[in-house]
């Protein structure tokens, strides 16, 4: 028997499939204007890599902003509940779950079987989102792995204090005009997101583990200075991004 | 059928406030009118027949109506910033434009009771009707609360106060203080105080008889009408109504699964609205702290009836230190045996909000209980983002499930 969860974000779309005990297959794609084909195109994928068709999966959920324009859904499971569910499966030992997203970005404490109970999220601004870094990253002309790169080759860093993205561009665009050195100015913008998101952490009690989810994840500068900040170690896994669609297959398979 | 069953005193206290608002339109060239603010100590003014309007539950009724925004924008373009109050604004909207404001706005006020223990806001909203109407202002000033029991000196400042307001309401209107009069506006007073407790306690019942917005409905009367027979009567009627639901095991939410606190104002927009995905998912909110602010530990004693006014004055729930106010919501919270708590960040109410983060983190500790934090505002819906609060109720009944 084959799970499906699928998890539609505001920037992209995954999607995870269980067989009974293990993760057989995934993928992400960009989500896109249109939801419902973005959510039947990543399943698609995922189902292609293994020779499996739609009427293989027994059960789907779905998650995420988008949960409800995922056709055929068996169920919705808002990402916090999965993201709790999906890191435990992965990380058994995980107490804390940081998940920073492409709008958003969320903490969430879990238990130790994986039920969350505590979150807190910010949509409030996008500095603690992976919006933010995409903005910076097109403003100073870098790519995102690049950019990811530089900052952690910074010798010092500039201060970014403005907690608008619009606002925090044209701080940019100052320091550029002052002659910042441009790694100085990257490794600030990712300071700066570290320290939103460890703020919001902040409302919730933080117990290790503490694993790094959502696509930010992959950008090993924040979750560097996340560790500086929160003075922990961040687990981060290469499933990172997929953590919530497997949440959501593992409810998926639980039924 | 509906899916929840109404309770028939709501429509009985709607009316009584409907009658409330007619009369002091009809009634404010006969006699003396007063604004004052909803922490005010109105069985003074009542004693002396003088009519009193709350522009709080005005602003509250803006907020109902959905008529806030754009009373508030009128307040805007006059200068007064987003981050004011909102029953500020939208008081200050409709004094400005009254056409098509609810009621077409307020009738003029003859002198205004400010008493600063509800927040410093109403100082300036006073001083800015006092300056536009031209009329005399009290300011009943009562000190923030760093103890649980009030200070001494400060219950002597304000008992020396009411007696300055009695002689000032004395002048103002040329009417004669009737001690007599007192004790029986008082002991009316007190009747509704005590019956407004015994209503919210109800909600201690497994199923609850009220959810949260009900009381939020019932709650004018208490506010506006405290010292008069139809806030008696009406709340008997509330009382047997919840009683006889009791009796016959009827809940306000129908398989009542969680038992939930609601912390800070209502959200006047969405009253039933809001709580709806919380009613569907079997959550009840079976107390909070905001209606709760009006059930007093203690009446007023009769054979010394300023002091112990003064004392409740000092004791309103948002003129308390943080430490006192998270342990009134953590015995709520035991009392009415609850699975989790709700707070209402509300952006106009910094007075009320600025301490939740530390009660939230006090209550979570101490009792384990899974709590959600919602930013919003009580009038200003333009500060209500829907897709970010639906997706944070939906976690956390989730959580709770």
């Amino acid at each position: 028997m084959h799970y499906a969860g699928v998890d539609v974000g505001a920037i992209t779309a995954k999607a995870a499939l269980l067989d009974d005990n293990e993760l057989v297959a995934s993928a992400v794609i960009a989500a896109g204007y249109n939801r419902v084909e973005a959510a039947r195109e990543v399943l698609a994928q995922a189902l292609q890599q293994v020779g499996l068709a739609r009427e293989d999966i027994a059960r789907l959920v779905a998650t995420g902003y988008g949960r409800v324009q995922v056709p055929n859904a068996d169920r919705t499971v808002t990402e916090i509940t999965c993201h709790g569910r999906g890191s435990h499966w992965l990380c058994p030992d995980v107490r804390t779950v940081i998940d920073i997203g492409g709008q958003d970005s969320k903490g969430i404490a879990v238990n130790g079987v994986g039920k969350v109970v505590d979150f807190v999220m910010n949509d409030k601004c996008a500095a603690g989102t992976g919006r933010f870094l995409e903005v910076m990253a097109h403003a100073l002309e870098e790519d995102l792995a690049r950019f990811a790169e530089l900052s952690l080759s910074a010798q010092r860093r500039v201060a970014i204090s403005s907690t608008c993205t619009v606002f925090a561009e044209s701080e940019v665009v100052t320091h550029i005009a002052a002659g910042a050195p441009k790694a100085a100015i990257i490794a600030g913008i990712h300071e700066a997101i570290a320290a939103r998101v460890a703020s919001m952490v902040s409302h919730i009690p933080v117990r290790e583990v503490v694993m790094l989810t959502g696509g930010v994840a992959r950008n090993g500068g924040v979750a560097r200075m996340l560790e500086e900040r929160l003075e922990r170690t961040i687990l981060v896994l290469p499933e990172a991004q997929i953590t919530g669609a497997i949440g959501a297959a593992l409810f998926a398979r639980d039924g | 059928m509906p899916k929840y069953p109404r309770l028939q005193s709501l429509k009985a206290i709607n009316r009584v406030m409907e009658r409330y608002y007619v009369k002091r339109k009809l009634m404010a060239r006969l006699k003396p009118m007063a604004y004052v603010t909803s922490g005010a100590p109105v069985e003074i003014l009542e004693t002396m027949g003088v009519l009193t309007l709350y522009p709080e539950n005005y602003g509250a009724l803006c907020g109902a109506r959905r008529d806030a925004v754009r009373l508030c924008e009128v307040a805007e373009e006059d200068g007064y910033s987003q981050d004011l109050c909102s029953y500020a604004r939208s008081h200050i909207g409709a004094v400005k434009q009254p056409d098509g404001a609810p009621l077409n706005g307020l009738p003029k006020p003859d002198l205004l009771l400010c008493c600063n223990n509800i927040c410093g806001t109403v100082l300036k909203w006073y001083e800015v009707l006092a300056d536009h109407y031209s009329v005399p202002l009290f300011v009943l000033d009562v000190p923030f609360q760093r103890e649980p029991q009030s200070e001494p000196h400060a219950v002597q400042y304000v008992t020396d106060q009411l007696e300055a307001l009695i002689a000032w309401t004395e002048e103002v209107t040329g009417r004669r203080w009737k001690p007599k009069k007192f004790r029986e506006v008082l002991a009316l007073s007190n009747e509704t105080v005590s019956l407004w407790g015994e209503i919210r306690d109800l909600g201690m019942h497994k199923p609850s008889p009220v959810n949260a917005p009900d009381l939020f409905v019932a709650m004018a009367p208490i506010v506006a009408l405290r010292g008069t027979r139809q806030a008696v009567q009406v709340y008997k009627g509330f009382k047997a109504e919840l009683k006889a639901r009791v009796a016959d095991g009827v809940a306000a939410v129908p398989g009542e699964r969680y038992r939930l606190l609601w912390d800070n104002i209502a959200i006047w927009y969405r009253l039933y609205r809001f709580f709806r995905p919380f009613m569907d998912a079997g959550a009840c909110f079976v107390t909070d702290s905001y209606t709760n602010a009006w059930s007093a530990a203690e009446p007023v004693d009769l054979d010394d009836p300023l002091t112990s006014m003064a004392r409740t004055l000092l004791a309103v729930y948002i003129n308390l230190d943080l430490e006192t106010r998270a342990g009134i919501v953590a015995d709520l919270a035991q009392r009415f045996a609850v699975d989790g708590m709700v707070m209402h960040a509300n952006w106009s109410c910094k007075p009320f909000s600025l301490t939740q983060s530390d009660i939230q983190a006090a209550v979570r500790e101490q009792m384990t209980l899974p709590t959600l934090m919602l930013e919003a505002d009580m009038c200003d819906s333009r500060r209500y983002n829907n897709g970010a609060i639906r997706e944070r109720i939906a976690a956390f009944l989730e959580m709770l499930g």
